[in-house]
C-alpha cells in the first residue's frame, strides 16, 4: 500500500514536471518570440532598473555610502525587488489569461502561478550574475565573500515572493478591485524591502520593526554574502521561511478554493 | 467507466446565481456513443466540461475510470496565439507521445500543408475542428468528449472523422453534444435528455429523439 502510493505519487511528479516544462516553453514563446534576443530579454528589465538607478544614486550621493560602493548596492536592492514586483504583476488573472489550458486535466492552476514565477526567478538570477560580472570588470563589483550566504538570502527572498504571488493571484480571480490595489501596494513595499538601506545605518528601534520583514531578511543576507566583514547585518532565517510558509498555506487553500468556482470557455 | 453521482453545478455572478443542475446521474461504459440532447442553454456543454474536468461541479461526484479526452470544441484546448505545429508540440509534451508521430498523424489528418505554421488564431472554426481532432486523435484516448463540432467540417473532413474516429476507433466510447438527428441516429447507442436541470439516459435513441422533439 505503501510503495504503491509512493509509485503514485513519483508519476504524478513526473507529470507535474512535464507540464512545467512544455509550460515555460510555450510561455517563453508567446512573451518573448523567437526573433533577435528572445528569452534573454527578460534580463532586461532588471538590468535596466538596476543600472540606471545605481547611475543616478553615483551621481547624487557620491561613489560609496557608509563605505560600500553605490552602484553595486543600489543594483544589489533593485533586482531582488523586480523579481517581487514582476512576479506579483505576472499573477494577477493568471487563471483567467491561461483558462484554455484547464482543457487538460493534467494541468493545475498553480503550475499557471509556478511557470512564470520560475521564468522570473532564473531572469532575475541571470541579471544579477551578468551585471555582478559587468560591475566586476569595471571594478565596481566586490567578489561575493560568502557565495552559500548570498544564493541563501536570494533563496529566502525569492520564497517569499513565490508564497505572496500564490495568494495575489486566486485573490485576483475572486475580486476585479484587488487589481486596481496592487500598484500602490508595491510600491508603498518598497521602504520594507530593505532595498535602500542597511539595518546598522538605522535605530534600533527602526531595525527592530523592519527585521518582522521577510524581505529585510533576505536582502542583508544577500548583502552579508557579497560584503562579507565589511558590513554588519541583522538578520533571523526563520522570520522568510516561516512568513514564506504560512503564506503558502494560505495561497494554496484560496487557489483550491477559486479552482473550484473557475468558469472557463 | 465514467460515473457521473449527484452531480450539481451552479454558477454565481455578482448577485445572480444560475443553477444548470441538480443531482444528474449517468454512467458511460467502455465503447458506448452516447448523444447528449437538449435545447441551447440546458447543459450540454456544462456537462462536458465537467466529465471532461474542465470545471468542476458544485457538489457531486465524477469518476473517471477510463482515459478521456479533453473536450473537442471551438475553444480551448488550443491557444491561438501559437502556431499549429506549437500547438502539436505542446500536446505531445504535456501528454507524453513523441512529437514526431503527433506531428505526421496532425499534417495527415488535417491536411493544413504551411497554415500549420500559423497562429491558430487565424484559423477558421473547420480548420480548427481539424485541428482539435487530429491532435486528441494522435493521443489516443478511451473516450471523446466533442462538443458539437463535429457537423463543422467539409465532406473531406466528414469523411476523415468517419473513418478514424467510427470506424479505425469504434470500441471507443464516445459522449457527443449535436444537433443532428441524423448523426445521433447514425452513430450513436445511447442517448441523454437534458432539461429543467435533469438528465434522463435513454438506451432507445429514436424514442429519445422523439421525446426531444416534443420538448
Amino acid at each position: 500500500m505503501a510503495s504503491s502510493s509512493l509509485s503514485k505519487l513519483r508519476a504524478s511528479w513526473a507529470i507535474q514536471v512535464r507540464v512545467i516544462h512544455a509550460l515555460m516553453i510555450r510561455e517563453l514563446i508567446t512573451r518573448f518570440g523567437r526573433d533577435n534576443i528572445g528569452f534573454l530579454w527578460i534580463m532586461a528589465e532588471p538590468l535596466l532598473f538596476a543600472g540606471l538607478v545605481g547611475a543616478l544614486w553615483h551621481f547624487t550621493h557620491g561613489a560609496t555610502e557608509h563605505g560600500i560602493n553605490v552602484i553595486a548596492f543600489v543594483a544589489t536592492g533593485y533586482i531582488p525587488i523586480t523579481l517581487f514586483r514582476h512576479g506579483v504583476s505576472r499573477s494577477v488573472a493568471v487563471f483567467t489569461v491561461n483558462q484554455s489550458l484547464l482543457y487538460h486535466r493534467q494541468i493545475k492552476i498553480v503550475d499557471f502561478i509556478l511557470t512564470r514565477f520560475v521564468i522570473e526567478f532564473l531572469g532575475g538570477m541571470m541579471a544579477y550574475l551578468f551585471m555582478a560580472i559587468v560591475l566586476m570588470i569595471f571594478g565596481q563589483f566586490p567578489m561575493p565573500a560568502d557565495f552559500g550566504l548570498l544564493i541563501a538570502g536570494w533563496f529566502l527572498y525569492s520564497s517569499f515572493c513565490f508564497a505572496i504571488c500564490l495568494i495575489i493571484a486566486p485573490l485576483s480571480e475572486m475580486s476585479e478591485a484587488m487589481e486596481k490595489f496592487i500598484p500602490a501596494t508595491t510600491y508603498i513595499m518598497i521602504p520594507f524591502s530593505g532595498l535602500f538601506y542597511m539595518l546598522s545605518w538605522l535605530t534600533p528601534a527602526a531595525r527592530e520593526f523592519l527585521l518582522l520583514s521577510p524581505f529585510v531578511n533576505g536582502m542583508e543576507m544577500m548583502r552579508k554574502g557579497i560584503w562579507g566583514d565589511q558590513v554588519t547585518v541583522y538578520y533571523n532565517i526563520w522570520n522568510p521561511i516561516i512568513c514564506s510558509a504560512v503564506a503558502a498555506l494560505i495561497g494554496l487553500i484560496l487557489c483550491r478554493r477559486v479552482r473550484r468556482m473557475l468558469t472557463v470557455e | 467507466m465514467i460515473i457521473c453521482r449527484d452531480v450539481a453545478k451552479s454558477y454565481s455572478h455578482g448577485r445572480g446565481n444560475k443553477r444548470v443542475f441538480d443531482g444528474v446521474n449517468l454512467t458511460v461504459k467502455r465503447g458506448e456513443r452516447v448523444a447528449l440532447l437538449g435545447r441551447n442553454g440546458a447543459g450540454k456543454s456544462t456537462l462536458i466540461k465537467l466529465i471532461g474536468g474542465v470545471e468542476l461541479p458544485s457538489s457531486g461526484k465524477i469518476i473517471r475510470q477510463m482515459s478521456v479526452s479533453w473536450p473537442l470544441g471551438f475553444a480551448g484546448g488550443f491557444q491561438g496565439s501559437l502556431t499549429g505545429y506549437d500547438n502539436a508540440r505542446f500536446i505531445a509534451r504535456i501528454y507524453q507521445r513523441d512529437y514526431a508521430d503527433v506531428r505526421t498523424f496532425v499534417e495527415e489528418f488535417t491536411e493544413l500543408g504551411s497554415q500549420l505554421k500559423m497562429p491558430v488564431k487565424t484559423y477558421s472554426s473547420g480548420m480548427r475542428a481539424r485541428l482539435a481532432f487530429a491532435l486528441s486523435l494522435s493521443i489516443e484516448f478511451d473516450c471523446y468528449l466533442i462538443d458539437e463540432i463535429i457537423l463543422v467540417g467539409d465532406q473531406n473532413f466528414q469523411r476523415k472523422c468517419q473513418i478514424e474516429m467510427f470506424e479505425k476507433r469504434e470500441d471507443r466510447a464516445m459522449i457527443v453534444a449535436s444537433h443532428s438527428p441524423d448523426f445521433m441516429r447514425q452513430f450513436c447507442n445511447k442517448a441523454v435528455i437534458i432539461d429543467k436541470g435533469k438528465a434522463d439516459t435513454y438506451d432507445d435513441v429514436d424514442l429519445a429523439l422523439n421525446i426531444y422533439s416534443g420538448l
